[in-house]
């Protein structure tokens, strides 16, 4: 076993107007490689502000972070943003892909950003959006494609780079059932054939059975790390 | 990136269009003053040079003499010789400059009696620039003059009657009897009052035999002001021969005035165009803020990607260089075309042409644009899209991803 993300005594807290609110608390966790692993739990559980403390987003208020065996709480900004560039690829809640961009170079944004030729960026971008069966939609910007389709290029947007891990928050949570059940299956599939770790922040029942473990959360604790019914 | 920039600019085409289009008029108006500067610059030293010459000679200490002999240049053919040796095909005026008494019979005026031989080209162009009528008094004539016309006035004078001359105090006949042969009419109505001219053997019989107290050389082929480098290679090469008693002055030093005026069009025109273009980076900041305002949470997204602070604050500066140098290019193509068309030649309509004539502006004017003021232009439209997006750079540079994506417009 190798692991890939960890926090060790993880603890956030939020400031807003003089007042504290605890969003973690204390959080042990470790995230090995190859792993396809669920962080579920209630809304304010505090699933989104621990991906992003892992993905080196934020920073925690106490405890520590790794990445392999670098230590990520402690980098400044412009190394925190080289990790995330060239070692996480990230899938958000919505989308959020670049407006003015196509598929394809939304899907090869991240490789323009690590400076890779445009030749390489453009054919591994068109590989992972045929990977996700999105090569006809190629060309069409975001506003041209479905809410499924457009979650698929920003999951070939995090593939692309050849990331260590994706972190996915809440990667299903705007898709209707039959489109979120295909990408659920699709992100699988990567999983077991390319060996991508993925980790979710999420409450859709229907990833939780697919993964192969969960982590529950509950007000910013672990209440229960168990193996999902996809191990 | 420069894609990116310019496929986010098109989001809010009014904006954008309207920010370029200041941009563009600034320009066109930079350039534009720039060229009209240039023509009238040109213009005034064109029109001082031909009536001064590029080069003057005087005696050394003249300016500060007062005494009419501490002005005279004695041996007059031989200087003449000199200068016409090195000044090779310019042109050349002789002048014997004589503070007189001008009298019309029952008026008199102190005035300037100028004696004047200059080469063939000199004279149409003096008779076509200001003889109103009648004609210039024969070279070899003793006792022909011209008059300005409102000299004429003064004295009550016209063409074919007697003006009587008295030069006391100096070398030659002292006084003499002049038929007025034409009348001239200059653009300073100061100078048409009090100036008369003869031949310049007239004025050598009246008050100097042999000898002058200026000599104006015209190059040829030099109708810009900034073709000045070559005026002082041949002051220096004139120098020499004529020795220490004689001061040969461009005429930058031979008007300092005037030429300090003409020094000071082109700081003013910087601090005057530099002021349209802070008002358009005023528009380009608002833009490009707005811009940067309306997409905090796309830049939120581009930094949790993996984009540090210095790519993030590249884009939001690529941004408004691409605007600002669309504005750019189209306000020099139509510059360059207006000063391309204007460079044939132009005139301001003719009621304020009278009064630029008066400051010795010609009538007709070209308008002209170095290389250097181009360039000047240009720097400053980047110079103004770089200082408009420093500070949305440096917000969007400081942004921390997760506040950034939370963010609602």
């Amino acid at each position: 076993m190798e692991p890939i993300l960890q926090a060790k005594g993880v603890t956030k807290i939020y400031t807003t107007g003089g007042i504290q609110t605890p969003a973690l608390q204390g959080v042990d966790l470790t995230i090995q490689k190859g792993e396809f692993t669920a962080i579920a739990g209630p809304s304010g559980s505090g699933k989104s502000t621990l991906l992003h403390l892992l993905g080196g987003l934020d920073r925690p208020t106490a405890g520590e972070t790794w990445l392999g065996d670098r230590r990520t709480d402690q980098l400044d900004a412009v190394a925190l943003a080289h990790v995330r560039l060239w070692e996480i690829g990230f899938v958000f809640q919505a989308y959020n892909l670049i407006p003015v961009l196509t598929a394809l170079e939304n899907a090869a944004f991240v490789l323009e950003l690590q400076g890779r030729p445009r030749r390489e960026r453009e054919a591994k971008a068109m590989a992972a959006l045929e990977a996700l069966d999105m090569a006809a939609y190629a060309h069409r910007r975001p506003n041209q494609l479905s809410g499924g389709q457009q979650q698929r290029v920003a999951i070939a947007r995090a593939l692309a780079a050849e990331p260590q891990v994706i972190l996915a928050d809440e990667p299903t949570a705007n898709l209707d059932s039959q489109t979120g059940r295909a990408l659920i299956e699709l992100m699988k599939r990567l999983n077991q054939e390319q060996g991508v770790t993925f980790v979710f922040s999420t409450h859709d029942p229907r990833l939780l059975e697919h993964v192969t473990r969960i982590v529950r959360l509950e007000d910013g604790r672990v209440v229960r790390d168990e193996r999902g019914p996809g191990a | 990136m420069w894609r990116l920039a310019w496929r986010n600019l098109w989001r809010q085409k009014a904006r954008s269009l309207v920010t370029a289009s200041a941009v563009a008029l600034v320009v066109l108006s930079t350039l534009l003053f720039f060229g009209l500067a240039e023509a009238m610059k040109n213009g005034m030293f064109q029109v001082l040079t031909e009536r001064a010459g590029h080069l003057v000679v005087t005696r050394a200490g003249a300016d500060e003499a007062r005494e009419f002999d501490a002005h005279l240049i004695r041996e007059a053919a031989r200087v003449e010789a000199a200068l016409r040796e090195v000044a090779g095909e310019g042109e050349l005026a002789v002048l014997l400059e004589v503070p007189v008494l001008a009298s019309g019979g029952s008026r008199s005026r102190g005035i300037q009696l100028v004696g004047l031989r200059q080469t063939p080209g000199l004279e149409r162009q003096f008779a076509q620039d200001y003889l109103s009528a009648g004609r210039l008094p024969d070279p070899d004539s003793l006792d022909e003059i011209v008059l300005g016309e409102a000299l004429a006035r003064a004295l009550r004078v016209d063409v074919g009657e007697v003006v009587y001359i008295f030069a006391p105090g100096t070398e030659g006949l002292g006084a003499g009897a002049y038929t007025l042969v034409g009348l001239l009419d200059f653009p300073e109505a100061a100078l048409e009052g009090r100036t008369a001219y003869v031949s310049l053997a007239a004025a050598q019989e009246l008050a100097a035999p042999e000898a002058a107290t200026r000599f104006q050389l015209h190059l040829p082929d030099l109708h810009r002001i900034t073709d000045e480098d070559r005026l002082e290679q041949v002051r220096d090469r004139l120098a020499q021969p004529l020795g220490p008693e004689l001061h040969v002055k461009t005429w930058r030093e031979a008007e300092p005035g005037l030429a300090t005026l003409l020094d000071l069009v082109d700081p003013i025109m910087l601090v005057f165009n530099g002021l349209g273009f802070v008002l358009a980076g005023l528009l380009v900041v608002n833009t490009v803020y707005l811009s940067l305002a309306e997409r905090i949470r796309e830049f939120g997204v581009i930094i949790a990607l993996g984009a540090d602070r210095w790519r993030v604050m590249r884009m939001v500066i690529s941004e408004s260089l691409v605007l600002v140098l669309t504005g750019t290019a189209v306000g020099t193509a139509l510059g360059l075309g207006l000063i391309a068309r204007l460079a044939q030649g132009f005139r301001f309509p003719n009621a304020l042409t009278e009064y630029t004539v008066e400051f010795g502006i010609p009538a007709v004017m070209y308008a002209g644009l170095t290389t250097g003021q181009l360039v000047i232009t240009i720097l400053f439209a980047v110079g103004t899209a770089l200082a408009a997006a420093l500070w949305p750079a440096w917000v969007a540079g400081r942004l921390q991803p997760v506040e950034a994506m939370r963010h609602v417009t």
